[in-house]
């Protein structure tokens, strides 16, 4: 914040954690995005500092509280102004007001879950096409051969899925690997549409029951998702949203036909 | 009727931070039933004391410091208070380097469970502060708001939790990082 971002030098790492917390000002950041474009090892600390970050922000889920201790908590909210005796009738425009209360109380917290849990989803699918982008890492299969990279992961997944013999025109499958969304065992295949990286992963529906409100396009990358009735397949990429949806429909469809 | 129309605004404001409030409360005090009663005592001194917030500055800031003060006068809080910290050195001279390898930056992140362990080994403070800024999403003029301290502090603290996070990680996956 106060120090200043040598631009021939490597960032101060404190500078870095500020960096991926959008805390620096508009000439640093400038600075640091100059370097980082050019330097190898520090974009490396800014993608993993930018991982812990995401995956320690999931962690909180397992300490979120039980929808009756969140009525319990909001049901203090409540004015609680009536301190003459109650007659009937004002009892009973009480207890409707308690319920219509404890109602919106109930569609708030599960408005507000459900944006939580589209935003945690979000960042999760992002960071795994960024690892994809910034690694290079190779995949462990891989093969633009469909009967190579599916048998590959017969006995690694408790599921299994179909790949379309043919995919839409300018797509390539280049391989792909095991991962992990929402801490459920997933696929992750990797495809080409011209020159794009395109992350695909498929997972099981049980395990990651549906989340509505999941932004479509999030830091310049386009979310399309897919759901059949055992699995969900999201599909993550820069390129056009119509291409990418266009595959992500090709994988829905061949789930029900082969 | 202000009292109505304070009372109103500020459920309007608290509703949507239940949540927020009572996951943290629960990493302060690792129990259900304290972090519970927490929010409760967090949500009745907020109410009494909501004359004092001033309106256009950030509520859940100002919240969360009250939450964490009540935490600190608790019993919980009181018994832990022998954890020595070694506070924040100005001069950050041992937080330059001491990092990993730029090749070992990338941490095999997939097992939530590692990453939950490594939170729990983490200092009290360090954690509180990296829960701030990473779940609760509070920028580091707030988070020096909820933990009366200077701006750099929380700067260099938020650094030092990252760091801890991280060797704790290493640890945690040795060679297969």
């Amino acid at each position: 914040m106060t120090q200043t971002t040598p631009v021939n030098d490597h960032p101060e790492p404190i500078q870095l954690s500020a960096f991926i917390d959008g805390e620096l000002s508009p000439s640093e950041l400038q600075a640091i995005q100059r370097h980082l474009t050019e330097c190898h090892p520090c974009a490396l600390q800014v993608l993993s500092a930018a991982q812990l970050k995401a995956v320690t922000a999931r962690a909180s889920q397992r300490f979120l509280p039980p929808p009756e201790v969140l009525k319990r908590l909001a049901s203090q909210l409540v004015p609680q102004e009536t301190t003459k005796p109650a007659r009937a009738w004002s009892f009973g425009h009480w207890a409707w007001s308690a319920i219509a209360a404890v109602l919106a109380i109930a569609v708030s917290s599960i408005v507000w879950w459900q944006m939580r849990q589209a935003n945690n989803l979000t960042a999760e699918l992002l960071d795994q096409h960024l690892a994809v982008l910034s690694s290079g890492a190779s995949p462990e299969i891989i093969s633009t051969d469909r009967h190579t990279v599916k048998p590959w992961f017969q006995g690694k997944l408790p599921f299994s899925f179909n790949l379309p013999e043919t995919l839409p025109p300018d797509t390539t499958l280049r391989g792909g690997d095991l991962t992990f969304l929402r801490g459920q065992p997933a696929a992750l295949l990797l495809f080409t549409i011209h020159r794009h990286e395109v992350s695909v992963i498929l997972t099981q529906r049980s395990g990651n029951p549906a989340i509505t409100g999941m932004p479509v396009n999030s830091s310049g990358f386009s979310i399309k998702e897919a759901s059949t009735r055992n699995l969900r397949i999201f599909a993550v990429s820069d390129i056009d949203p119509t291409e990418l949806g266009s595959l992500a429909a090709a994988l829905q469809a061949v789930q029900s036909t082969q | 009727m202000p009292r109505r129309t304070n009372s109103s605004e500020f459920e309007q404001l608290a509703l949507p931070l239940l949540s927020s409030l009572s996951s943290h409360a629960f990493w302060l005090s690792r129990n259900d039933t304290e972090a519970e009663d927490l929010v409760q005592e967090t949500l009745s001194k907020a109410l009494r004391a909501f004359d004092s917030f001033q309106a256009g500055t950030n509520f859940k800031a100002w919240i969360f410091r009250i939450l964490r003060n009540t935490f600190l006068t608790s019993r919980t809080a009181i018994a832990n208070a022998r954890t020595v910290f070694l506070e924040d050195d100005p001069g950050l001279s041992d937080i330059t380097d001491a990092g990993p390898n730029p090749e070992e930056h990338i941490l095999r992140l997939e097992n939530q469970a590692a990453v939950n362990d490594a939170l729990d080994r983490l200092h009290p403070q360090l954690r509180e502060i990296l829960l701030l800024c990473d779940v609760e999403e509070l920028k580091y003029k707030d988070i020096a708001i909820v933990l009366d301290v200077p701006i750099g502090t929380v700067m260099s603290r938020i650094f030092r939790a990252r760091r801890g996070l991280h060797q704790e990680l290493q640890q945690h996956f040795g060679e297969s990082l």
